[in-house]
């Protein structure tokens, strides 16, 4: 699939991290959705089927632990890079177990997360296992 | 009693034995020198009968034959009498002797008795050593020594008093008189109080004179006999330790020397308890600042990392892409809205440490307009859900600006993030105070929680996914403490929180600046 029309949602509570992300992604030729909190995302996931979710952790009422719970539910789960200021090694551990795919600390640089969400586009499942369980591995080590 | 007294006695007893001739007795017994001496006498009287009547007959009988050959020469009635005369001494001296072993071996019994009594005292020491030093707790403690004390002295009931900080002794060990449990008591009253106030231990036989001791403990069994000391550990008085006896028992100044010797050993081992407990109580504080410590620099990375990601996205963004002059506002303004937040956040520690250094903030009371500063207030959160202010147009109050700001900054700050838009700012003002409201429409705050919100490091949101570290409203209240005024948190009409704020009037006459 060519990565940028692919479709991305974007999750997070903060209105200006948002705004931030839709110019980032916009830039690069993607057409991002954006969602301001979890419960909304999860529907809007299930109904757009989106291909790859960048999914803020620390949010009110349904919180992105439970957005990624829900995700992997699915029958079609999109892919999930999350982008948090919870830097501890227990949370990025965490966010690989539930099945995101990549793991980002805030503050993060825009043209290092666009080339990321750009790698696991094109990732192929096979690939993708892989890396998550090499992610796993160098985690626990 | 050391080995060289008891083995003099040992000799002396055998020597006092073989004259008694009871030589077959290595330890005599009372009951021996009793059976010797009854034979003694009964040996004794059967010749002193057979000779006083050999001598009647034969003063009877002068012309009997036998008594004729018996009794001449007079040598031999000489020498019968003699003969008499040393059995007599013999019989007497032998009773001297059997006086004395009997003295002896009385004073062996009584001996034999304070010694199996001080064995029994020590080895209860013993065992309460034991007990009480595999246990630790307090209550555990006290038990074991109000048992043992009653075990020691065969008393039926006791209890332990220990001295309160408001100076009451309180029975918080009670055996045998459960109704007492609790029971306070001044120094100086009852029983209790008299040997707590004096420092001397007390022995009542029958009961207590209720008007030499007013105030005592009441009890379900009358007593009859009790014994009362107190507890003293290096110097400092821990409180009384007493045991009593129903009508079968009378204590006895020995029960008292036993009892106040038990209780030395009681207080160190109450000293100690406390101890441990002061030790465990302190580990378990410092243990909860270890992790207040952790948690506090976890949450405050995470309040510095989100508004820096706006910040340096919005600057990386702006570099890189070709913005037109409105796109470049919309950045401007998010670097600006989350520089402000940074301030906010860096404000706030400096003011929690302040107040924590100093205990108070300095002030500089001025005249200022309250309502002007929550319109200004209101204006540093624009860009963020819509803040309505009802209130006079004007509102004149003396008060240091700069703490007033800080604290109106945190309560709309604390609506905005863990309430729901509406909110709103309600000013009023009487001749006493002004007060303002600030309301949200949020989950608002549980009763239960309405006080604990305003410590430190109290967070509601255990998931942690609630912005904040902890220390908003603790400023507001420590700050308003320091001008005199009050903070508290109430649910708004229909639902929500509704965080208020009073502050005293003051006539502008009275600043100083």
């Amino acid at each position: 699939m060519s990565s940028s029309r692919a479709k991305i949602l974007v999750i997070d509570d903060d209105p200006d991290v948002l705004l931030l992300l839709r110019y980032t992604l916009e830039a690069e030729g993607f057409h991002p959705s954006l969602a301001g909190e979890g419960e909304t995302a999860l529907r809007r996931i299930e109904g757009e089927h989106p291909d790859l979710v960048l999914l803020d952790v620390m949010m009110p009422v349904m919180d992105g632990w439970a957005v990624l719970d829900g995700i992997s539910g699915l029958s079609r789960p999109p892919r999930v890079i999350v982008v948090s200021a919870k830097s501890g090694e227990i949370d990025r551990v965490r966010a690989i177990k539930l099945g995101a795919s990549e793991y980002v600390t805030k503050p993060f640089d825009p043209e290092a997360l666009v080339k990321l969400v750009r790698a696991v586009l094109e990732r192929s499942p096979a690939e993708q296992d892989r890396r998550r369980s090499e992610q796993l591995a160098s985690l626990r080590a | 009693m050391n080995e060289a007294v008891v083995g003099s006695f040992k000799e002396r007893l055998a020597r006092e034995a073989r004259i008694s001739g009871l030589r077959d007795f290595s330890t005599p017994s009372l009951e021996a020198v009793e059976r010797r001496r009854f034979q003694l006498w009964a040996v004794a009287l059967v010749l002193l009968v057979a000779l006083t009547g050999a001598t009647v007959m034969i003063t009877i009988w002068r012309d009997f034959p036998v008594a004729q050959s018996w009794t001449t020469p007079p040598a031999f009635r000489i020498g019968m009498l003699l003969l008499a005369l040393g059995f007599c001494a013999y019989v007497l001296e032998k009773e001297l002797a059997f006086r004395r072993l009997t003295a002896m071996l009385i004073d062996e019994r009584v001996l034999t008795a304070a010694l199996s009594n001080r064995l029994k005292e020590l080895s209860t020491l013993l065992v309460v050593g034991q007990a009480v030093n595999s246990v630790l707790g307090i209550e555990d403690v006290l038990q074991i020594i109000l048992s043992s004390a009653i075990e020691l002295l065969g008393g039926s009931e006791g209890s332990i008093m220990l001295l309160q900080e408001t100076g009451y002794l309180q029975a918080v060990c009670v055996m045998g008189n459960e109704s007492a449990k609790g029971a306070k008591v001044k120094l100086g009253h009852g029983i209790a109080g008299r040997v707590a106030l004096t420092g001397e231990p007390l022995l009542l036989s029958g009961r207590a004179d209720p008007e030499m001791f007013p105030d005592q403990v009441d009890r379900s069994q009358p007593v009859n006999s009790s014994v009362c000391v107190p507890l003293f550990n290096r110097g400092d008085l821990l409180g009384v330790l007493n045991v009593s006896a129903g009508a079968d028992r009378v204590f006895t100044e020995y029960d008292l020397r036993a009892m106040t010797l038990f209780a030395e050993h009681g207080a160190i081992s109450i000293a100690n308890a406390r101890l441990f407990e002061a030790e465990v109580e302190r580990v378990a504080e410092l243990e909860e600042v270890s992790r207040l410590k952790s948690q506090f620099v976890a949450t405050v990375s995470h309040e510095l990392r989100t508004p820096l990601t706006s910040i340096l996205g919005s600057v990386i963004t702006m570099r890189n892409l070709d913005l037109d002059k409105r796109e470049s506002e919309e950045f401007l303004q998010t670097i600006e809205r989350q520089g402000r937040r940074l301030l906010r956040l860096v404000e706030e520690l400096l003011t929690a440490a302040q107040l924590e250094r100093e205990g108070a903030v300095r002030q500089y009371p001025e005249l200022i307009d309250l309502s002007v500063l929550v319109a200004e207030v209101v204006r540093d959160f624009e860009g963020g859900p819509t803040v309505d202010v009802v209130g006079p147009r004007s509102c004149q109050v003396v008060g240091d600006g700069e703490i007033l700001r800080r604290v109106l900054t945190n309560l709309v700050d604390n609506a905005m993030k863990h309430g729901e838009p509406p909110v709103q700012i309600l000013m009023e003002s009487s001749a006493e105070e002004v007060t303002v409201r600030i309301r949200d429409h949020g989950p608002g705050v549980p009763v239960a929680d309405r006080e604990r919100i305003f410590e430190r490091f109290t967070r509601l949101d255990q998931t942690g996914n609630r912005p904040g570290i902890g220390l908003g409203l603790p400023i507001v209240r420590e700050l308003l403490a320091a001008c005199d005024g009050r903070v508290w948190v109430d649910e708004a009409p229909g639902g929500g929180a509704e965080f208020g704020l009073a502050l005293p009037m003051r006539l502008p006459e009275r600043v100083r600046r």
